[in-house]
């Protein structure tokens, strides 16, 4: 299984590495040989050599970067990048990356999100200024978001302690997938704010539910909007009748009293059985390392759920 | 404006269809959604007879469908009415709450609310909103100075007053990215959180201003004509002029705050029914209203179930039909002219 397993990821790493050559696995420490090119989030970077004063305008690629044992070239990161603690926190937005504020650090990497505003102006940009620019892209499902951490690993020489990483995720994962698998059918609704916007499972954080086996009662509403987060009308909601809510928008004021308060909402299931979980911030949406964490949250709250 | 395009005559039949255009819409309305109800029974538990809905889908009609219906009603008339007499009142025929803007006030009152929103937003967005409202207008007037009754003047100052309130709004909503989901969904337009909480606090707003304006509707008409002509009905323009437009501007508000910022409601249904009825009288803002408040239970309509059962933002239908309708009925008046 292991075997197997390590097989495919070279497979993966020799497709993402084009020039520059694989990284040399010896005694199971891996050397990132420079310069190289990699393609993350679908558009080609050119490293030159080992980057020391990064700059990470992801809060996901932040965690995954001190996770891997990079946070010591991390020379900044965005404001929202507020995990872990000892991350050097900036002014520098996420959404709306400000060119002269970065190269005024004058990093050698910027880690950007593909959806920060005219993201890939700003790689060329900032490519013009010789800084490398690796695009960040929200990954579809956990393959990808292993594959994002590895890329990081690739591109900052800690490829080993990446695949380290992604190997222990999967591991832990699947131990809190065995434990708290559901096999009868528990329907639930994952709330984004208080209009009801929720996620279909063709997104990542459906997909979470959906190893848990639950039923996604937005699912009905896919292809309502090409992303995968529709507004769900309240008549629908009462009407499919979930047996567990998720709070995502609990850090705007929302509980299960204000949920319980709607007017309508006082039959549902999840309501008169109390199954109202509002969820970590931030955890639901950064596919870093603490993924596991949202697993992990997702399985204690079954736990809970009363029939 | 030359005198002789004003007609001053009205006749009770069109206000009379007006208000059966909205008990049709509203019928329609309270009769469709994502879930099926059936419309004998739905009759039945509205009229309070035995044999109506039971349990859940009593709840889903009595607590979540009826309340938006009433509530996309009330604002429909609100920003129709509004937008008439903001028309009149300006001698603008472009004059709308957004020209004005009012609404972009509401709307930077509303954001300051939800960008720091701990707690309760539906106790405090109306609130926020209301204020926001009242000062842009405020300001509107403040700025146009002492030639706050020449119209061009004061369409600019509201225009540039307007223009400040969303840049505001705008930095607000970069600096807060975690609220941005909140906040863009409110700036779309939708009625998908009406309770009868909501219904209660905009009903008494929105009545009260538009009864104001039904009052003054005579007066109005004089206004439309010249400021002499209001002397002459022993009425000072100036005064007039101000509660006419804080009456618009409290419907507005609630209206805004109500239910987000809803488009060309305020532009489409006045000059729909003046040039339907080729009447261009104050007389008509009871119809207006009317219409106003079918239009946008039709739109809600159709945000409830195009896409059901997701929803549709309802500013894009307002604007979707309402653009293209406005443009029309612009045409075939010319053309009459």
């Amino acid at each position: 299984m292991f075997k197997q397993r390590s097989r495919l990821y070279i497979v993966l790493l020799a497709a993402t590495v084009l020039v520059g050559g694989m990284p040399a696995i010896a005694n199971g420490a891996s050397i990132t040989k420079y310069p190289i090119t990699i393609i993350s989030g679908g558009y080609s970077t050119l490293i030159s050599k080992k980057p020391t004063r990064i700059i990470s305008l992801s809060p996901s690629a932040t965690e995954s970067l001190f996770a891997i044992g990079a946070g010591k070239q991390v020379l900044a990161v965005d404001s929202l990048s507020n995990f872990p603690k000892s991350a050097p926190i900036s002014d520098l937005g996420a959404f709306e990356p400000n060119v002269e504020a970065i190269a005024a650090l004058k990093p050698d990497l910027v880690v950007l999100s593909i959806d920060a505003m005219k993201s890939l102006v700003v790689k060329e940009a900032l490519e013009k200024l010789k800084i490398a620019v690796l695009i960040e892209k929200a990954p579809e499902d956990l393959a990808q978001a292993y594959k994002g951490i590895e890329i990081l690993g690739i591109v900052t020489d800690n490829s080993s302690a990446a695949k380290k990483l992604t190997f222990k995720m999967a591991a832990l994962i699947k131990s809190i997938l065995n434990r708290a698998k559901v096999t009868n059918k528990v329907t639930f609704f994952h709330e984004l704010d208080s209009t009801l916007y929720s996620a279909t499972s063709d997104t990542f954080i459906g997909k979470v539910y959906k190893d848990f086996g639950l039923i996604n009662i937005a699912d009905k509403a896919a292809g309502a909007d090409s992303y995968g987060y529709p507004q769900l009308s309240a008549e629908y909601l009462v009407k499919s009748d979930p047996a567990i809510i998720f709070l995502a928008d609990a850090e705007y004021g929302e509980s299960a009293a204000t949920v319980k308060a709607r007017s309508g909402w006082s039959g549902i299931t999840a309501v008169v059985k109390k199954n109202i979980f509002a969820l970590p911030n931030d955890i639901p949406s950064r596919w870093g390392p603490r993924l596991v964490d949202f697993y992990r949250f997702v399985a204690t709250a079954l736990a809970k759920v009363k029939k | 404006m030359p005198t002789n395009q004003i007609d001053r005559v009205w006749r009770w039949q069109i206000t009379a269809s007006a208000a059966a255009a909205l008990l049709i819409a509203g019928l329609l309305a309270i009769g469709f959604g994502p879930v099926n109800l059936n419309f004998l029974a739905i009759i039945k538990t509205l009229l309070g007879l035995p044999n109506g809905l039971q349990d859940q889908d009593r709840t889903l009609l009595l607590e979540l469908r009826l309340p938006r219906v009433v509530l996309g009603a009330l604002v429909g008339a609100a920003l129709a009415t509004s937008g008439a007499v903001y028309q009149s009142v300006f001698r603008n025929p472009l004059a709308d709450p957004y020209l004005l803007g009012v609404a972009s006030g509401a709307g930077l009152g509303a954001t300051i609310a939800i960008t720091n929103g701990a707690g309760n937003l539906h106790a405090f967005l109306p609130l926020f909103a209301f204020f926001g409202g009242v000062l842009a207008v405020g300001a509107t007037f403040l700025v146009a100075g002492k030639r706050f009754a020449d119209p061009s003047t004061l369409l600019l100052a509201g225009i540039a007053i307007g223009s400040f309130a969303t840049a505001f709004q705008t930095y607000l909503q970069q600096r807060n990215s975690a609220a941005l989901r909140p906040v863009y969904s409110w700036i779309l337009g939708q009625l998908t959180v009406a309770d009868w909480d909501v219904v209660k606090w905009a009903g008494i707003y929105i009545l009260i201003a538009l009864f104001i304006l039904i009052r003054i509707a005579k007066v109005l008409d004089a206004l439309m004509l010249s400021d002499e002509e209001a002397y002459s009905l022993g009425v000072s323009p100036q005064k007039i002029r101000l509660i006419a437009v804080a009456a618009a501007t409290l419907a507005t508000a609630t209206a805004v705050s109500a239910s987000g910022l809803i488009g060309f409601v305020g532009i489409v249904v006045p000059h729909l029914v003046r040039g339907l009825t080729k009447r261009a009288t104050n007389r008509s803002l009871l119809a207006i209203a009317f219409v106003g408040a079918a239009f946008l239970v039709i739109a809600d309509l159709g945000a409830r179930t195009l896409l059901s059962p997701a929803e549709l933002p309802i500013g894009v239908i307002t604007a979707f039909v309402g653009a293209p309708f406005f443009l029309f009925v612009l045409r075939a008046r010319n053309r009459g002219a």
